[in-house]
């Protein structure tokens, strides 16, 4: 099994936030520049939606306040944090896997194999991508919001869940664009 | 088509795209969406998104990143070198000391980190050269670290309980409670062992002097003052104030499950701005990057993987597997022996996260209708999955050890963990015979 997100976690080497893509072409730096601009939005989100919590505790303890609103402040947070950094994860290739049969194939037929996943694993984003936006136009036409007291608009969480969702796409497509340029550093 | 000939086939196509090495979360996902298209109507695509954000969107997951976030603040500081070297100065006089010491710096660190990995690291970083450097054999050394950082999923506050707690709509009070004295237990056994061991290599490390007149590192007396055990305490007495600050927080009511992950990260970010002046943004941006990281590919793995149950259930499959499962009319502990070896089996491959979600919907119903109880199940099922990390093949603390101490071998780390492996089987066993190691906390506190 592939353990590479937590083992680049703890291991003695740091890891860049976003790797730089030496040799890659414009929508290798695209994504490059889009993924260091939402690491960034995303650590301050992860910090905010911390303080806004703990606030909610305080709030509610000494000042005796209705803390109905935190909670979904924090959810909007981490939603967007988490599907924006998905490609982010991507160009670390930090989504698990299981690689048992690394050991047992060809070089060749491990470049096949990797390519394939690819292939796939980017034609389901592209359609959850795809799904998210039919999701958010729907909200933004009929006005959806959430059932709470403060019922903020959906299309807010939609959207980040669609643009998270693109961008991994994207990301994906890059890479497959770079197996295809250099085959041989792929392996 | 019949459930059971669709559910193999879905069981046929979750395997094959497992196995091709495609992420876990977009093999899920992909499976799901194949089976909808192919089996249910199209207007059940439109809902996909929908569901998983609606999965997503529950505060108590959505606590995850923030304990996560709590877990980096701790492990990418010096805090558990602290806490090792205090715990070290306090309980070197015990028999096999030092061994013990890193069970407990395991246990300590994993109740205020929160990860199995994390906890590995983090003790193992400074414990296993540590160990070497006093003698102990290196897979002795490697295995308690990957056992004690096994700890990290069990001890409140664990990632693999929130996910259970969603799954089987258990209250996630009453598993963190649940999950205290069995963690303590299995603690005790492994110092047990430890200190058995030590024993052991001590005998012959003297064997060795007097046969051979060389001596040996393990046979040598280390000495603190009384100084210097004080001098050690204050650098770890704030971690354990946050400790049983989260602590005393959620179970005096006075924060939520998700309030408490918030605060407690908050206040792990204060202690160590303030203990080890790491306030600057380059000294914290690492740290928020690495939960980023992590936390993103978890998340990614639990919404695909509820989608995958949803499928599962539209298609009929996880009703029909239930019902199955049921009437096979197995004895109470037949069918608790049988999914702790399919548990087990499901570990040498996947993560916890993704085993909860995937075999909850077909699992529970029958557990419930043997009458078991849910929560206790809970602690059980984790500290099976706690045997994956450490089981070969592909267990992930295998892997974190080879990682921090490369000239190991992975075989006198896999000899190291085995007679852990078997310690945690006889920890569920105690736990079987006497269930109220389980269940008493909770009752006792009465969290509904």
């Amino acid at each position: 099994m592939s353990h590479s997100v937590e083992l680049s976690e703890i291991g003695p080497v740091e890891k860049a936030a976003v790797p730089l893509p030496e040799g890659g072409i414009w929508l290798d730096w695209l994504l490059y520049g889009l993924n260091r601009a939402i690491v960034v939005a995303s650590m301050l989100a992860l910090a905010a939606a911390s303080i806004v919590l703990t606030y909610s505790v305080i709030a509610r303890k000494f000042f005796g306040a209705a803390t109905d609103w935190e909670d979904e402040v924090a959810v909007f947070l981490l939603v967007g944090a988490t599907f924006l950094c998905g490609a982010m994860v991507q160009a670390h290739r930090g989504h698990i896997g299981i690689q048992v049969l690394q050991g047992f194939l060809s070089p060749a037929a491990n470049r096949l194999r990797l390519f394939l996943c690819d292939v796939v694993s980017c034609a389901f984003c592209g359609f959850f991508a795809w799904k998210s936006w039919t999701l958010c136009h729907e909200a933004i036409v009929e006005g959806h919001r959430t059932s709470s007291t403060l019922g903020p608009p959906l299309w807010i969480p939609y959207s980040l869940m669609t643009a998270g969702m693109a961008l991994l796409t994207l990301q994906y497509l890059a890479q497959l664009l770079d197996w295809l340029r250099r085959p041989a550093q792929a392996s | 088509m019949s459930p059971t000939t669709i559910g193999i086939l879905f069981a046929v196509a979750t395997l094959l795209l497992m196995v091709s090495g495609m992420p876990i979360a977009f093999a899920l996902g992909s499976v799901a969406v194949l089976f909808i298209i192919i089996f249910l109507p199209a207007s059940l695509l439109d809902t996909v998104t929908q569901n998983v954000y609606e999965e997503m969107s529950a505060i108590t997951l959505l606590s995850i990143p923030l304990f996560i976030l709590k877990g980096a603040a701790l492990g990418k500081s010096p805090a558990a070198k602290d806490l090792y070297s205090s715990l070290n100065a306090w309980m070197h006089r015990v028999p096999g000391g030092l061994g013990i010491v890193n069970v407990f710096a395991c246990a300590l660190f994993a109740a205020m980190a929160g990860s199995s990995p994390a906890t590995c690291s983090a003790i193992g970083t400074a414990g296993i050269p540590e160990m070497r450097r006093r003698g102990y054999s290196p897979g002795f050394a490697a295995g308690i670290i990957a056992a004690g950082g096994t700890l990290g999923i069990l001890l409140p506050p664990s990632i693999t309980m929130i996910l259970y707690s969603v799954a089987a709509r258990v209250s996630l009070g009453q598993l963190f409670l649940a999950s205290i004295i069995p963690g303590l237990l299995l603690v005790a056994l492994f110092s047990i062992y430890v200190g058995w061991r030590y024993k052991r290599e001590y005998a012959a490390a003297l064997a060795h002097v007097q046969s051979t007149g060389e001596s040996s590192p393990i046979l040598a007396e280390e000495e603190f003052s009384f100084k210097e055990k004080l001098r050690a305490l204050p650098r770890v007495v704030p971690f354990l104030v946050l400790l049983l600050g989260v602590m005393f927080a959620l179970y005096g009511g006075y924060a939520s499950p998700s309030e408490t992950a918030g605060l407690g990260a908050v206040l792990a970010f204060i202690l160590i701005a303030v203990v080890y002046r790491m306030w600057r943004f380059r000294q914290v941006s690492p740290i928020l990057a690495a939960t980023l990281r992590e936390s993103t590919m978890l998340m990614f793995i639990i919404g695909m993987s509820l989608m995958y149950a949803q499928a599962m259930s539209h298609l009929n499959i996880s009703q029909s597997a239930a019902q199955w499962i049921v009437g096979l009319h197995l004895s109470k502990w037949v069918l608790l022996g049988s999914l702790v070896v399919m548990i087990m089996v499901l570990g040498f491959f996947l993560p916890p996260v993704s085993i909860i979600l995937m075999t909850a919907p077909i699992i529970l119903e029958p557990l419930r209708a043997a009458d078991f109880d849910l929560v206790w199940f809970g602690v059980i099922m984790t500290i099976v999955m706690e045997t994956g990390l450490i089981h070969p093949p592909v267990g992930l603390n295998i892997f974190v050890i080879k990682n921090i101490a490369p000239d190991i071998s992975l075989s006198e780390i896999v000899r190291g963990v085995m007679p852990f492996i078997a310690l945690m089987l006889i920890g569920i066993l105690l736990l079987c015979f006497f269930p109220q190691l389980v269940l008493w906390l909770p009752s006792f506190f009465a969290i509904k």
